[in-house]
């Protein structure tokens, strides 16, 4: 009786191991040995995230995007994600070697930001677009991330820390209730500048198409 | 005595039925009272979600609550929260019927429920605080983890101890999907767990890992215990044996060799190697042949017993449960095939799909086994026979519509996103009639399990001796135990 | 890297792949696939048979009927 059923048991248990073998263990030893490439004028592409960049991420990943935007460019043919320029190549493995987690995302309920740093690199676009997103895109759904700035009124003194080039001025018709200024705070700050910085448009030898 | 397979084990007699179902009164009513809790949690937070994708502002301004946060709460809490109780309370109470044991270790089983749910609640409170890990599926905190996983081992461990002193000499099919679900979930847990939130994997490895096990957990864990259920009720209500024991080997091991690979279907297109997209859509088409399988063996034992959906709760449920199955899994094959996923992928399609499969198929099988078990549990009835009929109209209903709504829309979206000349914002406009379609299934799925919740609050309150005509308690010999009783406390009123 | 990968899933394709094969063959040894109807009708008893329903709307058994034999 029991031996039946340690076979019984064996068989199922067979069944996962091929599939951790195949989808866990094996993709983990072809990718880790991905080196960054070195780019003609001596730095390295992609590089590990650090200081602002890598505590935007981290804003990034406790705000939950990934639910609403994805990080990866299709390739050309399938899909229109490079016509609609969200990249100018398809995305490889060796783009994601130092994205710990990586943030690939499943749902586009809002565009791809793969490069949204080479599409948007202005500041001032993603201090608006975050705080009030009906400022940049009327009719979006995303959500509004005022908790990551400070609102000033006019005649309003700066918050602490903050300098006047942080100042973000809202356009006059769309201000509301008399807010004319933002000033991004530490974790919005360190967002945009996270956001600026992504951007996977280098050319890859292994993304030639 | 011909008629059945019930050879008694030469160690002792089996276990009468009534004594199992009360050893496991306890243990699997707190089981199935956290998984409607839960299920209530979650659709809350998915009533939240859904309304915040149509209307951004509502409960707008609050960062505990964005979408980006109370999304993920709805899944952990309905997958984990609602799926992980529900399909253990059945797994304990099938696997004790089906081995004519009674449940052992019943307050190690309460204690490990009541861990279990304070590691859902912590893990949703620290997502709901930023505390999320940022993976798919697995976003509780790896503080709220271990409290997930050591109920299960007790699980585990009870659900073989039933096994390996069982009285019954047959193991039927049902046990061999639980005692898969037992092996499977604790690996996936682990190895992804380590792959993940552990590190030790990066990149675009640790992303097919991590949909390796987002997938798993749908084909490994709650399709089989649902699957296990289907085979036990249907039979079981009908009073005729499955129609072909044969098929149900076949679809058993080939689910278990395919569903464990389709996991990457979910990475379509993405920055991976051709191999790991082609083995999941591979893995995903083949699991036409388990599929179709099961789904002739739960077909055709119906054929001849339709009429009976009038009549048993249990069983538009069940019935429910597998034909969805059937249309669902067709359904997904299908929409791993590359040429699908060019449209679908990124899209309301997916959201669809999920949610036709879990709410159209996992959903009502588990309801189904709440409805045929709790009364034998708690040897009372269920109070409303029209509040049973409202939330399986609601389910059919508002499952219908979502999964309409979101894969019609979702197949516009993505044609539209595949036309670089239509600007985005036109296609978030265009979604957004069906955002609130959306909102409204979910609304009516709610008022559903509000009418499961007000009979289930009703039937686990104590005994009062009423009843005109045995319902459930039906057999000759229970009937007259009941009114041996019955008279006995008129008798002492007097 | 990528050759030791390799042999590495065949290795491992081959002993799993020989094992299942092994276990087929072991249980068709042990008897598993002889009768299985048998177990079809292992969820049935003297108290609830073959043709018994056994679930109804609260309120709703007939209870005599229920004995009925299903066609």
């Amino acid at each position: 009786m029991t031996s039946r059923n340690i076979g019984l048991a064996l068989g199922i248990f067979l069944t996962i191991a091929a599939s951790v073998t195949g989808l866990v263990i094996v993709p983990n030893w072809q990718f880790r040995e991905l080196q960054p490439v070195k780019k003609a004028d001596g730095t390295q592409y992609p590089v590990p995230y650090f200081g602002e960049q890598l505590k935007g991420r981290g804003v990034y990943i406790d705000q939950g995007c990934i639910y609403c935007h994805t990080q990866q460019i299709r390739m050309k043919g399938y899909g229109a994600d490079i016509r609609r320029n969200w990249g100018t190549r398809r995305s490889v493995p060796r783009d994601y070697i130092f994205e710990k987690p990586h943030q690939l995302g499943t749902q586009r309920t809002g565009p791809d930001l793969a490069s949204i740093g080479s599409r948007q690199p202005s500041a001032v676009w993603h201090a608006l677009h975050l705080y009030n997103p009906q400022i940049t895109s009327p009719g979006s759904t995303m959500p509004r991330f005022n908790y990551l700035f400070t609102e000033m009124k006019d005649g309003d003194a700066l918050p602490a820390g903050a300098f006047p080039a942080d100042v973000v001025k809202i356009p006059a018709p769309l201000q509301t209730n008399g807010i004319t200024q933002l000033v991004p705070n530490d974790r919005g700050k360190a967002l945009i500048e996270y956001l600026r910085g992504l951007n996977k448009t280098f050319p890859l030898p292994e993304a030639a198409q | 005595m011909s008629d059945t397979a019930l050879e008694l084990n030469p160690q002792g007699e089996a276990v009468s039925r009534i004594e199992v179902d009360q050893s496991a009164e306890w243990v699997v009513t707190i089981y199935w009272a956290s998984s409607l809790f839960w299920l209530l949690m979650a659709t809350l937070a998915g009533l939240i979600s859904s309304a915040k994708l149509h209307s951004p502002d509502f409960l707008g301004g609050m960062e505990w609550l964005t979408f980006g946060r109370i999304r993920p709460v709805h899944w952990d809490t309905a997958i984990y929260g609602f799926g992980g109780t529900a399909a253990s309370g059945t797994l304990l109470w099938l696997q004790a019927r089906l081995c004519q044991t009674r449940i052992p270790f019943p307050k190690l089983l309460i204690a490990g429920g009541i861990i279990f749910n304070v590691g859902v609640l912590l893990g949703s409170i620290g997502v709901l605080m930023g505390q999320s890990t940022g993976v798919e599926t697995l976003e509780f905190p790896l503080y709220a983890m271990p409290l997930l996983v050591i109920p299960y081992v007790f699980i585990v461990i009870a659900n073989f101890r039933m096994y390996f002193t069982r009285r019954s000499s047959h193991t039927y099919v049902s046990q061999w999907y639980l005692m898969a679900v037992t092996i499977w979930f604790p690996i996936l847990v682990v190895a992804a767990e380590a792959s993940t939130n552990l590190g030790a994997v990066d990149g675009v490895a640790q992303a097919v890992a991590n949909w390796w096990y987002g997938h798993n957990v749908v084909g490994l864990f709650a399709t089989p215990t649902a699957i296990a259920a289907a085979y036990y009720l249907i039979p079981k209500v009908i009073g005729k044996p499955i129609h072909s024991y044969h098929l149900s080997l076949l679809g058993f091991w080939s689910n278990a060799i395919f569903y464990n690979w389709a996991g990457t279907h979910h990475l379509t297109g993405g920055p991976l190697p051709a191999w790991t997209i082609t083995v999941g859509v591979v893995g995903s088409m083949m699991m036409f042949i388990p599929v179709i399988t099961i789904g002739i063996n739960h077909h055709m034992t119906m054929l001849g017993s339709f009429h009976l959906l009038k009549t048993s709760p249990t069983l538009r449920f069940a019935v429910m449960g597998s034909m969805v199955y059937t249309l669902a899994s067709f359904q997904g094959s299908l929409e791993s095939l590359r040429s699908h996923q060019e449209i679908t992928h990124f899209t309301h399609y997916t959201i669809g799909h999920v949610h036709f499969g879990m709410y159209g198929f996992f959903a009502p099988l588990m309801f189904a086994m709440m409805y045929y078990a709790m009364p034998r549990l708690t040897g009372n009835e269920w109070s409303s026979a029209r509040l049973i009929r409202i939330h399986f109209w609601c389910t059919l209903f508002g499952t219908a519509l979502y999964a309409g709504a979101m894969c019609w829309a979702g197949i516009r979206q993505g044609q539209m996103m595949n036309d670089p000349a239509i600007p985005f914002l036109n296609i978030v406009a265009f979604t957004k009639p069906y955002l609130w379609l959306r909102t409204i299934a979910g609304l009516i799925l709610f008022s559903g399990t509000i009418a499961f919740l007000i009979n289930f609050i009703r039937i686990v309150q104590p005994h009062k001796l009423r009843f005109v005509t045995p319902t459930l308690l039906n057999t000759e010999r229970d009937y007259k135990m009941l009114l041996k009783k019955e008279s006995e406390l008129k008798h002492n009123d007097k | 890297m990528m050759f030791y990968v390799f042999i590495f899933i065949w290795a491992f394709a081959l002993i799993a792949g020989v094992t299942m094969v092994w276990l087929l063959a072991w249980a068709i040894k042990q008897g598993e696939f002889k009768n299985l109807r048998q177990g079809a009708r292992s969820i049935f008893d003297d108290e609830e048979p073959v043709g018994m329903v056994t679930d109804y709307f609260p309120g709703e058994a007939p209870l005599m009927k229920q004995l009925e034999v299903q066609r």
